[in-house]
């Protein structure tokens, strides 16, 4: 079984400090990171290889991501953790893409990989939010799509059993293969590298595709093929006063009751 | 003003500190600056009349291990509000020298760097150039890493403290580059390093009132190992050393300049698991002789690492941990840290080929090289004391009495395993539990004995007693970085004899002749005081 693992770099700082004059994001020019979600979603597809190895099934597993060069640095520590291999979709052309242009070009990045049975994301990214790269993924490819999976219970050839979150609380469902999974942050923690995979990553070859490698339709990817317009963007306003409270412990235990209640009403 | 506050029930916790030990005190202040230091002291002396001012025990943030921030009584000085950035500088070599109170936290220190966000408030223009020079160029931090981070810079000036980087980066001595003093009597000494030296074992020194005074130094050697313990002594050595590492018993640290440097490009950290103690401890001494780049060599052994185990599998706070597969029986972490990347990978080939050559393997390792998998394996690290300080608290729900006894001793290189063969030999002759885990690369390991009974706990006592001894023989330290405080003063004479101990008691009767500061820490009160008890 082919596994695909869709990984985002995003900026590594959890802390988001924008601009105030221009209302972006402050790059505070550190290193990307694979977005958490992601992350899990690596551990989880290296989980089922394992599981799979032990029955004598074979599994590799292949990371895709859209991005620039040095995406490849990420994806090249992917192999370090446990992947086989790994897909960067890499162009100008790219630039500017919401999230149905990227699905664009993800889903000819698939192609390319060919023969996928299992295409397991991040439920979201955490600099866009968005969580809709896994279900328009799963448009594109017309196959079944689990959404905030927090638990694998079961996979085989032909299909997939995972606990997913839903308003209610959590389901369980069982979908046939392929499928795509968008998987929870929580669901498990991924593996540290050990020196030999590290050792091993360095010597690895990342494949890197142009658009016109990667055989999109160019109307439908970067800016001219992203549908989505930013009108406007901007920091919500907060309120914050902060009070000294002083006096005896009894005191200052009224006044933050007193102001508790304030709160509440 | 600053107030003398009675002791009362609302401030009982500044009675204790992380030692566990508790102490008692009339009354309590907590100084914002060097002048209301000042005031206290002279309130203080003027309640005294004619008589011996009353005590003065001063605290940071009390994270000490040793009981050093404790009070015996009489006054606690608490200076976590003293907690101020007071201005930085440019030295001649380009290094940053930041100007602290001592009651800045170390965290809150590394945050502020890390997000370029110093408090800068009263700050005069040419500080504020340096700063915008420093914020332009490569991050700086402040090498100091001891495993409480809520520690005050003042309080870890006061025991030399150090941590898992002071392989690389030694103890808090090296990183201070000035301090301002506030003796006993009020009159403050300024010190700047390389300003003044000790010629031979005297020292002369001249307070800010004018006054001089002609210390005699004591004459005992420093052994060659880390080391907490005493007075730092030598030969010509720098004023400004002898009042680091002094346990808050010489003079009170109103100021401190902290010397930052500049954040390497490349900190990968790399666990390695090892089948036993012997390949552990030589492959550190490998690491040790053949990889420069090395900044700390740490060790988790094989009941710190099941002890570990048995917390993950109960889940909770440490089921996020990774898991320790049933082979490996202990634990060596190596960080390396270097400018390019290059050099990082061919550092972590080394590594692996020093593993292999030890019987241990390329594919037992953790490799953290993001913020993420840092802090994985410093949550690991932790997890290990966190681990043993909740064992001991379920059996102290049968035994109240019961503590935890941590070692802090270390010896020379080249008596590693010696001092490894005599924990194991002694600790399986009276049937002891332990754990031990830390800084194996400097030789110092925290041997914790982990009392059943209170016979378990007397038995501990008797055997630090005689690692103590044993140790000494060594050449090495009692306290290799928590302080002496009141907890291992015993030691003290063990380590360098009685009759230097009392030269150090000498010394401080000649700076603090009420023996008023930190009374009770390095010494007996009556040997402090000129008696004759050790």
């Amino acid at each position: 079984m082919n596994i695909v693992v869709c990984a985002k770099a995003v900026p590594s700082s959890t802390e988001v400090k924008m601009d105030p004059q221009t209302n972006t994001i402050v790059r505070d020019g550190r290193a990307a990171v694979v977005n958490p979600f992601d992350a899990t979603a690596l551990e989880l597809a290296l989980r089922i290889k394992k599981m799979r190895a032990q029955k004598g099934d074979p599994t590799t597993v292949t990371v895709l991501s859209m991005g620039i060069p040095a995406t490849q640095d990420l994806l090249r520590d992917c192999i370090a953790r446990g992947a086989d291999g790994a897909l960067l979709l890499s162009d100008r052309a790219f630039a500017g893409a919401d999230t149905l242009a990227t699905t664009h070009a993800l889903f000819c990045g698939l192609r390319k990989i060919g023969d996928v049975g299992l295409v397991l994301c991040g439920k979201m990214a955490v600099d866009g939010d968005t969580a809709q790269i896994g279900p328009e993924l799963a448009g594109a490819l017309d196959v079944p799509c689990v959404a905030d999976v927090g638990e694998l219970v079961r996979v085989d050839e032909e299909r997939i059993a995972a606990w997913h979150a839903t308003d209610e609380g959590r389901e369980l469902v069982e979908v046939g293969l392929p499928a795509v999974l968008t998987i929870s942050k929580d669901a498990a923690s991924l593996r540290m590298p050990s020196i030999e995979g590290v050792l091993h990553a360095e010597q690895a070859h990342i494949a890197v595709m142009t658009a016109a490698d990667a055989g999109v339709d160019v109307s439908r990817i970067g800016l001219a093929g992203s549908p989505t317009q930013v009108v406007r963007s901007f920091v919500p306003e907060r309120a914050v006063e902060a009070c000294e409270i002083s006096g005896t412990v009894g005191e200052q235990a009224t006044r933050v009751a007193a102001l508790i209640e304030e709160a509440m009403r | 003003m600053v107030a003398l506050i009675p002791m009362d029930t609302e401030h009982e916790a500044y009675l204790r500190d992380e030692s566990r030990s508790t102490g008692s005190a009339d009354s309590i202040s907590f100084p914002r600056d060097e002048a209301e230091i000042v005031a206290v002291l002279q309130r203080i002396r003027e309640a005294a009349g004619d008589g011996a001012p009353a005590p003065v025990t001063v605290q940071g943030a009390r994270t000490g291990l040793a009981a050093g921030a404790v009070p015996g009584g009489g006054h606690v000085m608490n200076l976590s509000r003293a907690n101020r950035y007071l201005g930085l500088r440019v030295d001649e070599d380009g290094v940053y020298c930041l100007r602290v109170q001592p009651g800045v936290v170390l965290a809150e220190l590394r945050r502020h760097l890390a997000d370029k966000s110093l408090p800068v408030h009263g700050w005069s223009s040419d500080d504020l150039r340096a700063l915008e020079r420093m914020y332009a160029g490569p991050e700086q931090f402040f090498p100091t890493d001891p495993t409480e981070t809520s520690a005050c810079l003042g309080g870890m000036a006061a025991c030399n403290a150090s941590g898992a980087r002071s392989f690389r980066y030694g103890p808090m001595r090296p990183h201070i580059r000035g301090m301002r003093v506030v003796l006993a009597d009020g009159d403050v000494i300024a010190l700047r390093r390389g300003e003044v030296r000790a010629c031979g074992r005297r020292l002369r020194l001249q307070t800010e009132s004018g006054r001089k005074l002609d210390l005699s130094l004591p004459t005992y050697d420093m052994p060659q190992a880390k080391n907490a313990s005493g007075y730092y002594i030598a030969d010509d050595m720098d004023a400004i050393d002898l009042f680091i590492g002094s346990d808050g018993t010489l003079g009170i640290i109103s100021e401190l300049e902290l010397a930052l440097s500049p954040v390497p490009a490349f900190t990968w950290g790399v666990s390695c698991f090892l089948a036993d103690e012997r390949a552990a401890c030589e492959v550190t001494e490998a690491v040790r002789a053949s990889i420069s780049d090395t900044t700390a060599i740490e060790y988790f052994d094989a009941d710190a690492l099941d002890i570990l185990r048995r917390q993950r599998a109960l889940g909770a706070a440490f089921s996020a941990l990774p898991p320790l597969a049933d082979a490996w029986s202990c634990c060596v972490y190596v960080e390396l840290s270097c400018a390019e990347r290059e050099r990082a990978l061919s550092d972590l080939a080394l590594l692996g080929k020093i593993l292999v050559a030890h019987g241990g393997s390329v594919a037992d390792t953790w490799v953290a090289r993001t913020d993420t998998d840092r802090e994985t394996l410093r949550f690991f690290r932790h997890a290990v004391p966190e681990s043993v300080n909740m064992l001991i608290d379920e059996r102290r729900r049968t035994d109240p009495a019961i503590t935890k006894l941590g070692s802090d001793m270390s010896v020379p290189d080249g008596r590693l395993h010696d001092v490894i063969a005599l924990y194991r030999s002694t600790l399986a002759d009276a049937g002891l539990e332990s754990a031990a885990w830390g800084h194996i690369g400097d030789n110092h390991l925290h041997v914790n004995i982990l009392p059943r009974s209170m016979e378990d706990y007397a038995a501990g006592k008797r055997l630090f007693a005689r690692w103590a001894a044993e140790v000494s023989r060594m050449g090495g330290a009692v306290s290799a970085e928590h302080g002496v405080g009141k907890l291992k003063r015993d030691f003290l004479a063990t380590m360098y004899g009685e009759e230097h101990v009392r030269e150090m008691a000498q010394l401080k009767r000649q700076l603090d002749p009420w023996c008023q500061l930190g009374q009770g820490n390095l010494f007996d009160v009556e040997l402090a005081r000129g008696g004759d008890r050790a």
